[in-house]
């Protein structure tokens, strides 16, 4: 049986990074979301993980690092992993960060641009343009501890990015799902996902996946 | 100049948190045809939707997850268990949209309040001795309007006036005035809601196309049976009509009027303890309405081929059942169907027609 492809592009809360401990502290694979999704989806879906901690949607990260940009690495990463049937782009808060000095909307208009630049590559079946997914990350809470002057401002504008995304979604045509909907960030620092938030979101996504609807007869192409 | 691939989003429909419904200009030709294939079958997934409306899996999404926050649509828990992925029905939601229709009997005007799956949630019969001026309508369907739960208020799909095509009463003409065009101006100003008008035998077939005993069936042969016999023929959903008031004089009129004569009712006709009279008088008079009956479908048989018999009628549902036994005895090729929409068939089909005008493709 053909088995199909989903890429999951995301940042720490794709990584499975462990709320307010330390940057090598993260959950196994069945416990972050994408190996939730593959428990869910089983056998016939190959979910990749491709989360690192601090990727922005398109900016070079002058303290973290360029390598950072979502933009620059989704091309090689597109690339390595096709092909691909689904991409699903969960990220957005990093751009937050009191540096970028970015609104809600602007972060959206940079969710915009990974999406262009999927279709440009088309890496789905027979050179498609595969399905993509935008995920609006759950957000903030208002207390994000040591973090505040980092992500000043970012608590109250990453509540506006669920509507953001969701505006930029139906623009570009493309799947939305609103993470703040079924999960939330743990109290520990404010931004990360605890296992029973990955659990949520990963059955969530799943019931996403299956909704899209994938015919049988289209996949022996 | 900007890299116009990167202009401010353009939504299709998002960014309308509004409780109420949209206004119908908003709503796309690829979202009608979604909400058509939604009104004529229930519980269907979006796979199915993309394959019967050639839309693309995200064009589907978008259009779907819009019509969710509208409250049109609901969605299902997804059936696992089958052979292949596992398909999440959707369907209408019934609180999502409400409709009210019109129509004018011969001593009352019937106004019906319907949900989003065609389910009446209210009815009354007002007698035109309760309707006086222009404003009298308007008033009365106002009424309605406020008798509804608030939440409900602010989903109103539109009005739909069954006009009749019988020259009717003075009190009709008087309570409609010359021009109908008048009416429906006067009724949407006053209440600002849009007003849709058809005849009223056509909306009553449409009616029971859309909701009633003839959902799913493309082709049928539609009788209403009121004080006069009417008539409609139904192909590939499309309801065509004969010689305009083309009416027979076999409805009825007659069985009320020698009910009346013997002291009784039309609503006498199931009771076990029917004088004599009376008995003989219902069974000749359905000889007479089954001998006209049978004669339009034998000769219309000969013309197209329809497998069903669709009769509507505010008549007590024994009497229709009755008679459409004894029809199938007669043509009994043809299966009989009473209509569903007995309480009020031409108010309820006019509440079919905002429906038909602002959500599904013509």
């Amino acid at each position: 049986m053909p088995v199909r492809s989903v890429l999951c592009f995301g940042d720490s809360n794709t990584h499975g990074q462990i709320p307010g401990r330390g940057p090598l502290e993260r959950y196994d694979r069945p416990t972050r979301w994408p190996g939730v999704l593959q428990a869910e989806l089983g056998s016939k879906w190959y979910v990749i993980e491709e989360g690192l901690s601090g990727r922005t949607t398109v900016h070079d990260d002058p303290i973290e690092g360029a390598h950072k940009n979502g933009r620059t690495y989704l091309r090689p990463c597109i690339q390595s992993h096709t092909v691909l049937d689904l991409v699903i782009i969960m990220l957005g808060t990093n751009d937050l960060k009191v540096r970028f000095n970015k609104p809600a909307s602007e972060v959206a208009m940079g969710m915009g641009c990974l999406i262009y630049d999927i279709r440009e590559l088309a890496p789905g079946p027979g050179g498609s343009v595969p399905e993509i997914m935008i995920v609006a990350p759950p957000p903030m809470l208002d207390d994000i501890k040591e973090w505040k002057s980092i992500f000043a401002g970012g608590p109250e504008k990453s509540r506006q990015l669920a509507l953001e995304f969701e505006i930029m979604a139906d623009s570009l045509g493309v799947h939305f799902f609103n993470a703040g909907a079924v999960c939330q960030c743990d109290e520990a620092d404010g931004f990360h996902l605890n296992a029973d938030a990955h659990r949520t979101l990963g059955i969530a996504l799943a019931q996403e996946i299956e909704a899209i609807g994938w015919s049988v007869a289209e996949h022996q192409r | 100049m900007p890299d116009m691939r990167f202009a401010p989003p353009n939504p299709l429909r998002i960014a309308d948190r509004a409780s109420g419904l949209n206004a119908p200009s908003v709503r796309s030709y690829n979202e009608r045809l979604v909400l058509s294939l939604l009104l004529q079958s229930a519980g269907i997934s979006r796979l199915e939707i993309g394959e019967k409306t050639g839309l693309s899996a995200q064009t589907v999404s978008v259009i779907v997850r819009s019509l969710e926050q509208e409250g049109l649509v609901s969605k299902g828990e997804a059936q696992r268990g089958r052979v292949g992925p596992p398909a999440i029905p959707l369907s209408l939601n019934p609180k999502g949209a409400f409709s009210i229709g019109v129509s004018f009997g011969e001593n009352a005007a019937d106004i019906a309040v319907i949900d989003f799956v065609g389910d009446v949630q209210h009815h009354a019969a007002h007698p035109y001795s309760t309707l006086h001026g222009s404003g009298a309508l308007a008033a009365k369907i106002q009424e309605t309007l406020a008798a509804l739960p608030p939440s409900s208020r602010t989903r109103i799909a539109g009005i739909g006036l069954a006009a009749p095509n019988e020259t009717g009463s003075h009190r009709v003409r008087d309570l409609l005035g010359s021009d109908l065009i008048d009416l429906q101006a006067s009724i949407e100003s006053a209440l600002n809601l849009s007003v849709y008008i058809q005849d009223d035998i056509t909306a009553a077939a449409g009616g029971e196309s859309l909701f009633g005993v003839a959902r799913s069936l493309p082709d049928f042969l539609f009788f209403y049976l009121g004080s006069h016999l009417h008539s409609r023929l139904v192909l590939n959903y499309q309801i065509h009509s004969g010689r305009f008031g083309m009416s027979h004089d076999v409805g009825l009129l007659r069985l009320r009027e020698e009910f009346k004569r013997l002291g009784l009712v039309l609503e006498d006709v199931g009771s076990e303890t029917l004088p004599r009279a009376a008995a003989e008088y219902y069974a000749e008079w359905r000889r007479m309405c089954c001998r006209q009956l049978v004669g339009s479908i034998r000769s219309l048989l000969s013309f197209v081929s329809f497998k069903s018999v669709v009769i509507s009628s505010y008549a007590p549902p024994k009497l229709g059942q009755t008679l459409c036994s004894e029809l199938h005895e007669e043509v009994p090729e043809v299966q009989f169907l009473y209509g569903a929409n007995s309480i009020a068939p031409k108010a309820v089909g006019a509440a079919n027609l905002p429906y038909h005008s602002r959500f599904m493709v013509q």
